[in-house]
């Protein structure tokens, strides 16, 4: 018994310390990257980038089910982006309350013939609407399909070669559109390209638009704004750096339409359409050589609102996670392929064995050094002692998200704020952390399960106009 | 070592590194605040120089004065806010002033610098103040590795007009991704005359491997002395040439541009068809009012699609061919004009666009 606890512990304390080894060299590619990513965003003129035609033309799509309470403003900070050639695509995926409805009020929609083919199949479409007073909005209604198929129908009706894809519950910050395309504008040949997602929950927020980022007082949301931060700023900086960002928002994700057709566009059967999106644009453009990059970009800010009660978080975090091992299950057969390179052997490994099997080894890591110290095995100091360094690590990981931020772009102005984000960062690995360990250990069994659902999102609004800071 | 030990180790070096980076935290905080509170005001002094300047209130020395109290990065970042808005002899007279000053000559010494991002202060301050004797030093930095470093280069060929910058980047152009050769075309819109020989000649090179970018970027300029060589290009062999000068043909409206977009229409390539359909709608000439129409039963959706839109460009007799369409005996030209038929006005427009 004694030599298994012990092949058990020794077992964990290896993973932790390749884990973690990793996630420091993540952390260290992330500095060139957001130095070379500050330099650039500072240096750039944007006012002499809008006086030409070289951004390139975008379709917008906003798939929304049950988004009333967001619609309204959101679409209108949409139609008011700093850029030059775009159209907004509203999709309502058959929502049941009364979204089309505010959609119809808002901006005085009429019926429209559809003139283009359906090159992807999607739920059948009921009718397309244009604005009388917005002439880049079209709104789409059809039967609910979930949130893939609403991208796709969007992708059908898409007039320009570059699709994005924006949450209907997402805020897009004015210029963000325009340091999206950089690596555009640097002859890249971008497959995909991703911003940063933040937190609005506590902001200032007024006409759809972020007057002033404020952290959350409360626990709950206030946390996300350290989770989102760790998980964009230094996770997907140091992705880039390393050649192998698998993830690109599906909040706030700018794609080659080209592709996306080419794949047969998004996967409606998943539940993490973004991440499996990602993937099998990896797949094909290897398998065909196509020189692309999957880019991430720091300073195009998005501003989403996340859950403040632990049964919406809950579900969420546990629909994210079963996406991941089902996504990776379905494309196991890329796993340590020389063909697909980095994505093969470094990032489709470090999704499995880093972030998918994690909740199971911190759980039986958990569990073992209960046994051995009720058994007498493990010295009670020592698992102490194992536990501070494995907690602080997690936090010397949210901290460094923290100074990036500070360092990069300082939204949080407020010494309030910062208080906060540096509080929530301790106080993560204490219970939260536990918590999200949960939620994501249920997702392998409802995996098993093999559950096409996706968790209710309760929506609270964005602030009507000229009302103060929600928390 | 014992694993206790080291975890001890471990732990202290965490405690340790924790404190450092949130001292740091804080520490980056206070001088940044620092950084402002010093910036303010001598930005306010170099504001008000460049106004009393602008109203030939100050000379020009209380510029330069302001300029190098600042920080490099800020000076700059202040040279290219101000250089849309003051008038151009104006503009130019400081830039002449500039040269000569030690501060600019180190900016200028950056432009060999092994380090991209003070190339790109340097490019980004030439980009608005460069001078005759600056051309080497900027084909230097429009051949630059880094694309930020050319793109801010670019800038400076809105206001310097010289035939070498301007061959260095037609030559480059074949190379270029769409978006930056908009960027380009943009820039080079005061140097079209010396532009529009050189891209006669390059276009007469017809067996170019990098034709088809090159006809692409003559319709982003949209020069009409560029409209007899594009024309020519009507039958040449690629037919990814051919689409570009389907394009291109758009935007030269001209009698024998639509002989060619005729020709075009009935190309053995689909995508030819329908950009010549397309730019056949752009110039809106009755005479391809029958091109037009026949286009109604092409095979492929988009080339229907973009004759039915085109057709709504030509007035009265373009509407009176989508009605008879629309009761005829073609079952793809009756479907496609019932659709065109059925939208508004301002649809049109948008879906025309």
């Amino acid at each position: 018994m004694s030599g298994l606890l012990h092949f058990v512990d020794s077992s964990i304390v290896v993973y932790f310390v390749i884990l973690n080894s990793f996630y420091a060299l993540l952390l260290l590619l992330a500095i060139p990257e957001i130095w070379e990513e500050t330099r650039l965003s500072e240096d750039e003129d944007l006012s002499r980038l809008l006086q030409t035609d070289a951004p390139p033309p975008i379709s917008i799509l906003v798939p929304a089910f049950n988004e009333s309470a967001n619609i309204q403003a959101s679409v209108t900070a949409i139609l008011t982006l700093d850029y030059r050639t775009y159209e907004v695509i509203v999709i309502n995926d058959g929502s049941k309350d009364d979204t089309m409805d505010r959609l119809q009020d808002a901006f005085d929609l009429y019926e429209v013939p559809r003139i283009y083919p359906e090159v992807l199949t999607t739920q059948p479409i009921r009718a397309l609407y244009r604005s009388r007073t917005r002439p880049r909005l079209l709104v789409i209604d059809k039967e609910n399909g979930g949130k893939a198929d609403s991208l796709n129908a969007g992708i059908n009706a898409s007039r320009w070669p570059l699709v994005i894809a924006v949450d209907a519950d997402t805020l897009i910050e004015p210029d963000a559109m325009l340091r999206l395309i950089r690596p555009f504008l640097f002859g890249q040949r971008v497959a995909a390209v991703g911003g940063t997602v933040r937190v609005a929950n506590g902001a200032v927020i007024r006409d759809g638009r972020v007057l002033e980022p404020r952290v959350a007082p409360r626990f709950l949301p206030g946390v996300q704004v350290v989770e989102y931060l760790r998980s964009f700023l230094y996770g997907r900086l140091g992705w880039n750096r390393m050649g192998g960002n698998l993830i690109i928002s599906g909040a706030f994700g700018l794609f080659r339409k080209e592709y996306l057709l080419d794949i047969g566009g998004y996967k409606t059967s998943s539940i993490v359409e973004d991440f499996d999106i990602v993937v099998r644009l990896h797949r094909r453009l290897r398998d065909r050589r196509v020189p692309y990059v999957v880019r991430f970009v720091p300073d195009p800010v998005a501003w989403t609102e996340v859950p403040e009660s632990l049964a919406v978080l809950g579900r969420q975090r546990e629909r994210w996670h079963r996406g991941l091992i089902l996504t990776l299950w379905l494309y196991r057969s890329m796993l340590f392929r020389p063909r697909y390179g980095r994505i093969g052997f470094i990032a489709m490994p470090f999704f499995l064995f880093g972030e998918m099997i994690a909740p199971v080894v911190e759980l039986v890591g958990y569990v073992v050094t209960a046994i051995g110290m009720w058994q007498g095995f493990l010295n009670l100091s020592f698992a102490l002692l194992f536990l501070l360094v494995a907690w602080g690590y997690g936090m010397l990981l949210s901290i460094w998200g923290i100074v990036l931020e500070e360092v990069g772009f300082r939204r949080y102005s407020r010494w309030s704020d910062l208080g906060r984000l540096l509080f929530y960062a301790t106080l993560e690995n204490f219970g939260y952390r536990q918590l999200t360990v949960w939620f994501r250990l249920r997702a392998f069994w409802s995996a098993i399960r093999y559950r096409h659902v996706w968790g209710r999102m309760v929506r609270t609004g964005f602030a009507p106009a000229g009302s103060g800071p929600r928390s | 070592m014992t694993a206790r030990q080291l975890l001890l180790i471990v732990a202290l070096i965490q405690g340790v590194l924790l404190v450092a980076l949130m001292g740091l935290i804080l520490v980056n905080r206070w001088v940044q605040a620092r950084k402002r509170a010093h910036l303010q005001p001598r930005r306010a002094v170099l504001d008000a120089a460049m106004r009393g300047w602008a109203m030939s209130e100050t000379n020009p020395d209380l510029v330069v004065r302001a300029l190098e109290a600042l920080p490099r990065a800020a000076a700059v970042e202040s040279l290219v806010a101000w250089a849309s808005r003051l008038p151009g002899e104006r503009w130019r007279a400081l830039a002449i002033d500039l040269s000569h000053r030690p501060w600019a000559a180190r900016l200028r010494a950056a432009t060999r610098s092994r380090q991209w991002w003070k190339r790109l202060e340097a490019a980004r301050f030439l980009s608005v103040v460069s001078t005759p004797d600056d051309l080497q030093i900027l084909a230097r930095l429009l051949q630059d590795p880094h694309p930020a470093v050319h793109i801010a280069a670019a800038a400076a060929l809105e206001r310097t007009v010289d035939p070498g910058l301007v061959k260095l980047v037609l030559q480059r152009v074949p190379d270029m991704a769409s978006p930056v050769q908009a960027y380009y075309a943009a820039v080079l819109r005061n140097s079209h005359a010396i532009a529009v020989p050189m891209l006669i000649d390059r276009l007469s090179q017809v067996y170019d491997a990098g034709l088809s970018r090159m006809v692409e970027f003559v319709g982003r300029l949209g020069d009409a002395g560029l409209r007899e060589p594009v024309t020519a290009l009507a039958e040449h062999r690629s037919a990814e040439v051919r689409v570009q000068v389907a394009r291109a043909l758009g935007v030269f409206p001209h009698p024998r541009s639509v002989v060619a977009l005729g020709l075009l229409a009935t190309d053995s390539a689909w995508e030819v068809r329908a950009q010549a359909v397309r730019s056949l709608g752009r110039i809106a000439d009755p005479t391809s009012l029958e091109t037009l129409r026949a286009r109604l039963r092409d095979a492929e959706w988009w080339v229907r699609l973009r004759a039915a839109l085109a057709l709504t460009r030509l007035g009265a007799p373009g509407r009176d061919a989508l009605l008879a369409a629309e009761v005829g005996a073609q079952a793809d030209a009756r479907f496609v004009s019932r659709l065109i038929l059925g939208l508004s006005n301002q649809a049109l427009g948008e879906f025309a666009a």
